[in-house]
């Protein structure tokens, strides 16, 4: 099965190349028509549509992307003339450390206090959970994001508003870029994390309530195994299952970054250089991100379902 | 405070640090510091020699020529010659370079011919006279012997600039900052060591830089400007920059045709309202097309010439054939109700008020207006399509204007449907005018010329002048040698800049 998975690994990720490319020429404007100013001309900007082939047919420019795609080339930027690969590979380190950190810190969190929360059901610990949770969906990041920098910068003056390294470290050892590196990590990651941890808390208190009233616990708490044993081993191995898949799907988010925790923070990462590109129509850094993130989720996919074999024997039959 | 380090905002990433190339404002403010054009624009918005040490133009008004100052050198520590200026434009009129800026030297479908007559000597050939040109050999210059041969779309260049400037180029991190550093050889030897570009996209973000000192300068929005009045380390400064915003109508529509209706509905719009409210007072009303600094300005036309009177605005409708239905409370003519769209574009909420404002003033007289307001492609799509009649009703733009006032691109009927004449004005009178302003080198004639246009444009009521807006912008206290303040800025000579302890 999983071969054939496998097999199925190059059509899919074309087959999402293609309507995501389709999908974006649909948009209005390209990249030459987004200037509205009197001091250009319009025959200008035809000149430079033609130079960058966009007044070819879509199909024929879509193949043209795929031919120098085989031939491991992503292609430049319209608007910085770079190359695709080395623009998203410089963005790669900063949004890796801001995902998988806070991917790190909401499942160490998620886990014990949804398991908890869901045992303790409707105890003063439970409500407390769900009352967080609740006020962390709904707040908007952005606000989350601008309400820390006022009290943790402005006002305390603890921690750095925005930015990654310090700029008077540039050519530094990164041992010595850390410690500039995490303080100005600590804001960014509390905004990210609060609107993850609130949904995937009340997601796994659902799972493991399920999961609690289910008979094989019964049975588990019937063969007199201790609290601890049937929530910590019985539960728990069972609450994971929804999990994997969750993991599965976030895959292809770890590496798109997150942009507007980016932008408040100024954090030099992929969701400023992908949002930047939309309204640019940088179609090439479109499609270089659109090639990344479509691996991503196949394989996310891939590995999830390989999990849930090796997690639930069942599954295998 | 670090007095060798100058730390600026930037509000986005640059694109290329390539004056040929670039198109956005990051990269141009960094450009300025690095690249130096033949001429320079001084605070009070007169031209004066930068490369160049002085400029003659032909008495036909065909010739420019340009005497290069000897001690100027590159980065790298070549001289400037008369070759890198012929390189710079030839790279620009290359068919193959992607640049917005090639037809500014295509004067009269052709293009300026640029000689190199000795090494500091260089001169501009255009078919015709066009005043316009000297402004554009402001364009900064780059190194011939870096270049050369190279792919300049693609050029390593573009990210790691070579220029002239009192700084050079040191360091760019993606999405974090560009560190520049003062070039010891420059003719105008910059007094503070560094500059550090802060990339910091949000808005808000700035502000709170700024009050950290994590940048010693930043724009204030209207709304919180009143907070930095009397602050302990931050100075506002206030200053208009050349542009306006107004309402275009769409000439071909069916009641925008009428004159009447269109005044009838300047009429109904009270400026200074809007001036209050929408700006929080940081503005001035305008009703003319140019912005009041510039020289070409009718200085004579006091008042505005459709002022706000809404009896005279019903007056009109009621002679253009518009009757109020009483049972429905709207404008009809022949039977058909008095409804339009306004559009704008998303992402400025200056422009979503003064909608707002307007529609709900036209309301009043029984206009029904829909506010539309649309993303940038989608929004640029209606108005920039190449069709007679456009596919909008009236909408609400701003114009950024040149130093020169030539605003042929704006108001001349060639320009339409293809080009800026987005809303489809045609008057030959004014044509006539426009081109003659073009070949006209006398600057008191060109003025007597243009304050003609306004005055005409204006009578012809294809847009209601909104408002010159006005721009905030805090300085650290600390740096000292600003400029004057005015639309080129307050880092004009950033060579005078210090910062005190």
């Amino acid at each position: 099965m999983i071969l054939r998975r496998l097999l199925l690994f190059f059509p899919l990720v074309l087959g999402m190349c293609l309507v995501a490319f389709f999908i974006m020429k649909l948009a209005p404007g390209d990249p030459t028509l987004i200037f509205f100013d009197p001091h250009l001309s319009p025959k200008d900007l035809e000149l430079i549509r033609h130079n960058l082939g966009l007044d070819r047919p879509v199909y024929i420019q879509f193949f043209y992307w795929l031919k120098e795609v085989f031939h491991g080339n992503l292609g430049y930027s319209y608007v910085t003339g770079r190359p695709v690969l080395d623009m998203i590979l410089e963005r790669m380190p900063a949004t890796l450390i801001l995902t998988l950190s806070s991917l790190f810190v909401v499942l160490f969190l998620t886990f014990p206090l949804g398991l908890l929360s869901a045992y303790k059901k409707n105890s003063w610990f439970d409500h407390g959970v769900t009352l967080f949770s609740f006020i962390g969906v709904s707040l908007p990041t952005f606000w989350v994001g601008l309400m820390l920098i006022l009290l943790f910068s402005l006002h305390w003056d603890l921690l750095p508003a925005s930015g990654y390294i310090d700029p008077a470290l540039g050519d530094a050892p990164f041992w010595q870029q850390l410690p500039s590196l995490l303080s100005h990590l600590v804001l960014p990651l509390i905004a990210s994390v609060i609107g993850d941890l609130a949904g995937l808390i009340r997601f796994n208190r659902f799972s493991v309530i399920g999961i609690l009233s289910q008979d094989f616990i019964k049975a588990a708490r019937a063969r007199g195994l201790s609290e601890k044993r049937v929530l910590f081993v019985h539960a728990f191995k069972n609450a994971a299952l929804p999990l994997i898949t969750i993991l599965g799907t976030a895959l292809p988010g770890l590496i798109s970054g997150a942009f507007v925790v980016e932008y408040i923070f100024s954090w030099p990462g992929m969701g400023q250089l992908g949002v930047a590109a939309v309204f640019s129509r940088d179609y090439p850094i479109l499609m270089g991100l659109m090639l990344f993130s479509s691996i991503l989720i196949v394989l996310g996919n891939l590995l999830a379902d390989v999990c849930y074999m090796l997690v639930d024997p069942r599954i295998k039959q | 405070l670090d007095s060798s380090t100058l730390t600026l905002r930037l509000g986005g990433e640059p694109s290329v640090l390539n004056p040929v190339l670039s198109t956005d404002t990051s990269s141009q403010a960094v450009e300025g510091q690095i690249f130096n054009g033949l001429i320079r624009i001084n605070d009070d918005l007169q031209i004066e020699p930068d490369l160049a040490e002085k400029y003659t133009i032909s008495p036909d008004g065909k010739t420019y020529t340009f005497f290069l100052r000897k001690d100027a050198v590159w980065h790298d520590g070549k001289p400037v010659t008369a070759e890198d200026v012929v390189f710079t434009f030839a790279l620009i009129l290359d068919p193959h370079t992607n640049t917005v800026r090639r037809s500014n030297y295509v004067i009269g479908g052709k293009p300026v011919k640029v000689t190199a007559i000795d090494a500091h000597t260089v001169t501009f050939e255009l078919n015709r006279p066009y005043s316009p040109f000297l402004l554009r050999t402001g364009m900064g210059i780059v190194p011939k012997h870096i270049l050369q041969g190279k792919d300049v779309n693609k050029a390593a260049f573009n990210r790691a600039p070579i220029g002239s400037g009192p700084y050079r180029f040191v360091k760019w991190e993606s999405g974090q900052h560009v560190l520049l550093e003062a070039f010891d050889k420059s003719y105008t030897p910059a007094k503070t060591k560094r500059i550090l570009y802060k990339i910091i996209p949000d808005e808000n973000t700035a502000l709170v830089a700024l009050k950290n000192q994590d940048v010693l300068m930043g724009g204030i929005p209207p709304q919180e400007a009143p907070f930095f009045d009397h602050h302990e380390f931050i100075q506002k400064y206030q200053y208009y920059d050349l542009m306006y915003i107004y309402m275009g109508f769409n000439l071909k529509n069916e009641h925008f045709k009428d004159l009447k209706v269109r005044q009838a509905i300047a009429h109904a719009i009270q400026k200074e309202a809007l001036v209050t409210s929408v700006l929080k007072g940081h503005g001035k009303p305008a009703f003319l097309p140019m912005s009041p600094l510039l020289w070409a300005y009718p200085q004579e036309v006091k008042t505005d010439p459709i002022p706000f009177d809404v009896e005279k605005s019903k007056a009109l409708l009621k002679e253009a054939g518009y009757i109020l239905n009483p049972k429905t409370n709207s404008l009809e003519k022949n039977g058909k109700p008095f409804t339009f769209t306004l559009i704008t574009n998303k992402g400025n909420k200056e422009r979503e008020k003064t909608a707002e404002i307007i529609a709900r003033s036209l309301e009043l007289l029984g206009i029904k207006v829909t506010i539309q307001v649309m993303e940038w492609s989608s929004f640029l799509k209606l108005v920039t399509a190449p069709t007679d009649p456009k596919p909008f009703d009236a909408v609400i733009l701003g114009w950024s204007l040149d130093l020169d006032p030539d605003s042929t691109s704006i108001w001349h009927s060639a320009e339409y449907p293809k080009g800026f004449n987005v809303v489809g004005y045609s008057n030959p009178e004014v044509d006539r005018l426009l081109e003659a302003g073009c070949r006209e080198t006398d600057q008191a004639k060109r003025k007597a010329i243009y304050g003609d246009i306004c005055i005409k444009i204006a009578k012809d009521c294809p847009y209601v002048f909104l408002y010159y807006p006005e721009s905030i912008v805090g300085v650290n206290k600390a740096l000292k040698g600003l400029s004057k303040p005015g639309p080129a800025g307050l880092l004009n000579r950033i060579e005078h800049v210090t910062i005190s302890q």
